[in-house]
């Protein structure tokens, strides 16, 4: 395998193994402290245009698996690891991983002091990097030159509606960069499902006459998004229980007025400590965010703050005071990640169920 | 046989459900007091009150309404015989009060009844709204219950067991088959 | 925290075994620590001579007894606890607590159990109970049931599917466990199987040999939080005891999902059982169906949660003791060197910890080296690395004693090869090696083996490697790729021929330079967390030199038969002298279990191969005043003297000034210094073969029974001896007494085994006096009070422990070689010290 670089706005340069694609990319780098599940980490379309750098030190050992698609058509933009195990062997696992990120035109690396990064990027915050062939200066320029698109949410949402269909509970997911599990958990408990694009309006939601309406997880920033996007979701919420996941969390805060702050280094991972406000309960979570609503803004009038990490006390969870809608920051559907708030989509279901009567 | 219908988790977040529509319900807690019918109903109020104190950081007074009964009340296992009920322990006044009434079962709405007139003895309440764990159906009178953890369509040859943490070791609501 | 707890008793793990090592003293000892802090007096009952845990408490609460129901019933009458602790002294305690509460003990006096529920308690302690309890929360079990004809017996099969157990039911002699994998196979089975019944019944059971074994660990607050601390897998199949496994931290060939499955599975058990404290797992994991089995379940400190902790950094031992006593997780007080929040975090880890085996047969050559459910490795080393491929080979070379030779040719033709891969032996990994050095497929050595290919692959990498690296002497690049996968200099050395200086030079010319990593459990999220330090060749070294003096202590290595144990005990000693001293301490060791790795034990510890090079990176960084090494290490220390470090042998080497005839029953120890001769303690040897022979001893006693003529004799004459010779410290003067007369036999620097004993016998800390000595601190008047006493009150009895039982060989006097594990017994008379240990042995049958 050739020798490649990763590089680093602040112009530190590792030098590793490249893997998967040959592809030279850009992106911002970000890391993720999760210890199982590779796979539905780099398929998870949160990471569009992202690198993603993995503290867990070997990954690939489990291959390619059906069943651990968060997407389809992965987006990011790199894998950085230390140790690379490229396994495909059975029927299961016909596939690598870096036959994967070959087929989907990403590139690793491997052999990279990950830890050293990792604790790097906690200090400098979200910065920008590149896989390289040679790490000279043209590298750099065109590293600094290049600047990230903020249509992200654009470029993952499906552009054409589409059904999921089941025999239960009619709910409507808006696609901001959906995550499979999402749709895993609302066919679990026989959802009958419509996918709508990130940008569909109040009244086709409407139209489609849910009992329920689920705000999609996505890529990027939540003020990327167009006015348009707050005013559907202070309708719809009005209307119909709403329940809102990562950024689609974010948006929700913003339509109830909130403030919502770019933290300085991306939280990726499952090992912080979520208290649930109510019950005063501790679970764990799949966590993923670069933005955070600031508590203090919360109008208490309007809002219920539900959830909080007890580590960086960030807002996990909202409730609106007057309407079934509600939102979290972290994501329960797990995949990865621990399943400790599944119980969230029934929680979901039981409100539409009830309110149906 | 018993058939577990709510589990522990199910429980819980039945309780957290209901905690958060009595606050959208109720515009907050402003004059809020919960009454319990015993036994099971006042675990369960007190437990919508510790909620609302975790949200709102302000305390829910919950009082205890006594039923007397010709049957166990446990076991739900045949219809009730108009009952008595009787302000158990209540310390606090509830004219002017919105008052929460938290029950385990709703079955035949007789207790409810009762209760209702129990209340009503105590002073005038603003307004009464009815919260239970489980609507089993087979109503005798014009009453429905606004919040409802869950709605168990049953036999009236079957039972319904409620079981609580605080008495009976374990959450579950279980059918039992006669 | 629980009210009205002030006095709580500990019921201790008894000898070291095959199956518990010093992990049960060591969290012992903490949790003694974190109840002192808490303001909980602690009573400790235990008969473990190498125990720190004794030396931590005051003497009177300290109860030198067997760990039996009996002496634990007396302490709580007389001493009238408010609590029972029996989550840290292994089985045996578990065992002993169920006793109590089963026979009204705990219930008259209004004792409360600590860490578990009394229902749970008797839950775990009936198999059948079990059972019943797992069924009733929906976890999976391995199902079995009794058949009495054919009829029942293919009902059942039906029903459970291949493969299957069959047993037979109270057999007449001893009957085997027989697989059937189809109907000829099951017929048979069955037809002997009935006829080897007294009552014609068989238990058929669904076999689930060839799993993957995994096992999780997790903790719960008495509010009901729960979480993960680490994962385990274990390389070996569920049918090779996971003592007996090579295992890995984090698990290596999950998948998120199955992983999950599994801590969900974990977190219910130990919610449903209401444990405030740690719960083990162990789970058959089919990774074709992804269904699993939960195989145990050990709501008590084990082996396994000692390697979480050890992995993850996270500070269990401390946590566990602070749940036992009610506290909830957020209310936790954490000590110093830890961010506050870490208690609440599920550990998160950027390494691989990679558990090896060792074995006891070089010691016990007539056991049988197969391995299967029965647990016979009598300890295990670590090895800790940024990749798979690094942890195991780090392991690897700290398994051995030598310095070189680790992926070594095992001799074997193709036939015995194979044969081997099936059955696997102690020699196993080499097998494994060997089979891929000649090309055999990964998919078939899956496929005889039922380890995952995920490990072949790591294999074939590093022989790969190493193959590079013999064709490439004296390459950079080769070096750098050695060494990041973890190859050693002796190796390295060993391939291209060369002196390890020259590697070691080299490699620095080349910039080759160790990088050293925080084991801790946050990957990376916080800066101050940790004191535990492994070595890598990366990019960022994070530990600096201790600003202080410093000394350097080499730890022993993994457990083995022998004095190992002891050498713990001394070596954790020898830390707390050098503390108090003024040195700030780091430790060298690779025993996932020992004493001395527990952090607040030492400044800095690093988890790395005990080899030369590994040695030499530390010593270069750490720049050590002193370095203390133990005396079985003739190579390092030879090596490191020849480089004019400051080296201390402590112990004293067994080779510098021994003189020995072979048979001794008598010894007298004496400490020796420039100026003086004190005779300390008169012990006599006892042999288990009474054949006297210094090889067979197998025990204590003191004091001997003599005349005084005799003793006065002994005395002047060891004194006389002592001062002939040049020896210094603790010294031991052997005498032989037979008939009418005694007569001396030989002269030694004191062994580990019998300053542990000494230690105990005189209430001095030897191993005090002796670092004293050694850094010229010693006041000449300190052992001015100290007086031979020749008629104590009391007898105090010593005796070795030995693994035979648990090695299916013929009982057999053992020699001090080949123990396991002591007890001790204080007595008014030899009889009763006698009557302690027996009580003991009764116990353990």
């Amino acid at each position: 395998m050739a020798e490649r670089y990763l590089i680093l706005e602040d112009g530190s340069s590792f030098k590793g193994e490249g893997f998967g694609s040959s592809a030279t990319t850009t992106g911002q780098v970000v890391f993720n402290t999760s210890m199982t599940g590779y796979q539905e980490i780099v398929t998870d379309q949160i990471y569009h245009n992202q690198i993603i750098v993995f503290s867990q030190p070997t990954i690939g050992s489990t291959g390619i698996n059906h069943d651990s698609y968060e997407s389809i058509l992965p987006t990011a933009k790199g894998m950085v690891v230390r140790d690379l195990a490229s396994i495909s062997k059975n029927r299961q696992r016909r596939l690598s991983l870096d036959q994967f990120l070959k087929q989907n035109n990403i590139p690793g690396i491997s052999g990279i002091d990950t830890r050293y990064i990792i604790r790097k990027l906690r200090k400098t915050g979200t910065i920008k990097g590149s896989i390289v062939d040679v790490d000279d200066d043209h590298a750099f320029d065109q590293l600094h030159a290049t600047v990230l698109t903020n249509q992200q949410v654009a470029q993952v949402s499906t552009p054409k509606p589409y059904p999921n269909p089941n025999t239960g509970s009619n709910v409507v997911v808006i696609d901001f960069g959906l995550k499979n599990g999402i749709l895993r958990q609302l066919s679990k408990r026989d959802c009958n499902v419509t996918v709508l694009p990130w940008s569909a309006t109040a009244e086709s939601i409407t139209n489609l006459d849910p009992d329920g309406v689920i705000l999609s997880t996505g890529p990027g920033s939540p003020f990327d998004l167009p006015e348009t996007v707050l005013d559907m979701i202070r309708e719809i919420q009005s209307k119909v229980p709403l329940f809102a996941i990562g950024l689609g969390h974010e948006l929700f805060a913003l339509a109830n007025n909130a403030t919502v702050t770019p933290m300085l280094s991306e939280h990726h991972g499952a090992n912080h400590p979520i208290r649930q406000i109510i019950t005063n309960q501790i679970i764990f979570a799949a966590q993923g965010q670069g933005y955070a609503i600031d508590a203090k803004s919360v109008d208490r009038e309007k809002l219920i703050i539900t959830y909080v990490d007890l580590i960086n006390g960030t807002v996990q969870g909202l409730r609106h005071r007057d309407f079934p809608a509600f939102s979290v920051q972290f994501f329960p559907d797990a995949a990865p990640g621990p399943d400790d708030s599944l119980d969230i989509f029934d929680e979901f279901t039981e409100i539409m169920s009830t309110r149906e009567e | 046989m018993a058939k577990v219908v709510v589990d522990a988790m199910a429980m819980q977040r039945a309780l957290t459900r209901i905690t958060y529509e009595i606050i959208e319900h109720n515009k907050g807690i402003d004059d809020l007091v919960i009454l319990g019918i015993k036994t099971r109903g006042v675990y369960l109020a007190q437990r919508i009150a510790s909620r609302l104190q975790q949200l709102e950081g302000s305390e829910v007074p919950v009082g205890e309404l006594d039923v007397t009964m010709y049957r166990d009340d446990i076991e739900h296992d045949g219809k009730e015989n108009d009952p008595t009920v009787t302000a158990g322990s209540v310390t606090f006044p509830v004219a002017g009060k919105k008052v929460i009434l938290v029950d385990d079962v709703l079955y035949t709405g007789r207790t409810i009844r009762a209760a209702l007139s129990a209340i009503i003895d105590m002073g005038r309440p603003e307004s009464i709204n009815l919260a239970v764990l489980v609507d089993r159906g087979h109503r005798e009178l014009p009453i429905r219950a606004d919040f409802v953890g869950k709605n168990i369509p049953s036999s009236q040859k079957e039972r319904i067991r409620v079981s609580v943490e605080e008495i009976d070791g374990r959450d579950a609501v279980e059918i039992l088959h006669k | 925290m629980v009210n009205q707890i002030h006095k709580v008793l500990i019921i201790g793990g008894g000898h070291t075994d095959i199956g518990h090592e010093t992990e049960l003293d060591g969290v012992i000892y903490q949790t003694i620590q974190t109840f002192q802090r808490l303001g909980i007096k602690t009573l400790l009952l235990d008969n473990n001579p190498y125990s720190i845990s004794l030396e931590s408490v005051q003497p009177s609460n300290m109860f030198i007894q067997s760990v039996t129901v009996d002496n634990a019933r007396n302490i709580i009458e007389k001493e009238q606890p408010d609590a029972i602790l029996p989550t840290i002294g292994g089985l045996l305690a578990i065992r002993v607590t169920q006793e109590l509460l089963e026979t009204g003990v705990l219930g008259e006096n209004e004792v409360r159990i600590l860490g578990m529920p009394p229902l749970a308690l008797q839950q775990i302690s009936n198999p059948a109970l079990t059972q019943q309890f797992l069924t009733q929360i929906n976890q999976p079990v391995i199902r079995s049931q009794v058949v009495k004809d054919f009829d029942d017996a293919f009902d059942v099969l039906r029903d459970i599917g291949y493969p299957v157990i069959i047993k037979s039911v109270s057999p007449w002699g001893d009957a085997n466990r027989q697989l059937c994998e189809n109907e000829d196979q099951l017929d048979s089975a069955l037809e002997s199987g009935f006829e080897q019944s007294r009552i014609h019944q068989c238990v058929i059971e669904q076999s689930v040999v060839g799993n993957k074994e995994i096992e999780m660990v997790a903790i719960r607050d008495k509010s009901g939080t729960k979480l993960l601390i680490s994962g385990i897998e274990n390389m070996d199949p569920i049918g090779i005891h996971s003592g007996d496994s090579i295992m890995f931290v984090p698990t290596q060939t999950l998948t998120d999902r199955e992983f999950q499955t599994l801590r969900d599975a974990t977190l219910s058990i130990i919610q449903a059982l209401k444990i405030t404290g740690v719960l083990h797992t162990q789970f058959a994991l089919n990774s074709e169906t992804h269904s699993y089995y939960v195989t145990k379940i050990s709501p008590y400190f084990d082996r396994s949660v000692s390697l979480a902790a050890k992995a993850t950094g996270y500070p269990l031992a401390h946590v566990i003791a602070n749940l036992a006593t009610e506290l909830q997780l957020a209310e936790i007080k954490l000590p110093d060197n830890y961010a506050k929040q870490i208690a609440l975090m599920e550990p998160t880890v950027d390494h691989v910890v990679a558990k090896f085996p060792l074995w006891p047969f070089e010691d016990v050559p007539s056991a049988d080296d197969h391995l299967n459910t029965v647990m016979k490795s009598v300890g295990s080393t670590i090895g800790i690395g940024r990749s798979t491929e690094e942890a195991m080979l780090k392991a690897l070379r700290s398994s051995q004693l030598s310095p070189k030779d680790v992926l070594p040719q095992i001799k074997l033709n193709d036939n015995e090869l194979i044969d081997q891969l099936i059955h696997a032996r102690s020699t196993q990994i080499f097998a494994l090696v060997e089979a891929l050095r000649r090309h055999y497929q990964v998919d078939e050595l899956s496929e005889l083996t039922k380890i995952d290919p995920f490990y072949f692959y790591k294999i074939k990498h590093l022989i790969k490697i190493e193959t590079e690296t013999i064709a490439n002497p004296m390459d950079a690049k080769t070096l750098e790729k050695a060494k990041y996968f973890g190859f050693g200099d002796g190796m390295i050395a060993g391939m291209w021929q060369v002196s390890i200086d020259a590697i070691r030079t080299f490699a620095k010319e080349s910039q080759i330079l160790p990088t050293y990593k925080a084991v801790e459990p946050t990957a990376g999220e916080f800066d101050k967390v940790s004191t535990i330090y492994y070595s890598t060749f990366e990019t960022e070294n994070e530990s600096k030199k201790l600003e202080a003096k410093s000394a350097l202590v080499v730890g022993r290595g993994g457990n083995q038969l022998g004095p190992n144990t002891s050498a713990d005990y001394f070596t954790v000693s020898l830390l707390n002298q050098l503390r108090k001293a003024d040195y700030k301490t780091i430790i060298i060791n690779t025993n996932p279990n020992a004493l001395s790795l527990i952090p607040q034990l030492s400044d800095k510890q690093y988890v790395d191969p005990i080899q030369l090079g590994d040695l030499l990176n530390i010593i270069e960084l750490e720049h050590p005043e002193v370095i203390f090494i133990p005396g079985n290490r003739h190579y390092l220390t030879r090596e490191l003297k020849k480089r004019r470090l400051p080296v201390v042998v402590l112990p004293p080497d067994q080779e510098a000034g021994v003189e020995l005839s072979e048979q001794a029953n008598l010894e007298l120890s004496l400490f020796v210094t420039d100026d003086e001769v004190t005779p300390i303690e008169l012990v006599r040897l006892l042999s288990g073969d009474h054949s006297n022979q210094l090889d067979q001893v197998s025990g204590f006693k003191t004091p001997p029974t003599l005349s005084e003529d005799e003793q006065n004799l002994i005395i002047t004459q060891a004194v006389a001896e002592a001062k002939k010779r040049n020896l210094r410290g603790l010294v031991q003067v052997l005498f032989l007494q037979s008939q009418d007369q005694v007569k001396f036999t030989g002269i030694r620097p004191a062994r580990l085994t019998e300053i542990a004993f000494l230690n105990k016998v005189t209430g001095v800390n030897w191993i005090r006096i002796l670092v004293q000595q050694k850094l010229g601190l010693l006041s000449p008047d300190s052992l001015a009070t100290f007086k031979l006493n020749l008629h104590p009150d009391r007898v105090v009895l010593m005796q070795f422990n030995y693994p035979f039982n648990q090695l299916r060989v013929k009982n057999q006097a053992g020699s001090s070689q080949q123990q396991v594990g002591a007890e001790i017994a204080f007595g008014s008379t030899d009889e009763i010290a006698r009557q302690e240990l027996s009580n003991t042995e009764q116990k353990n049958k």
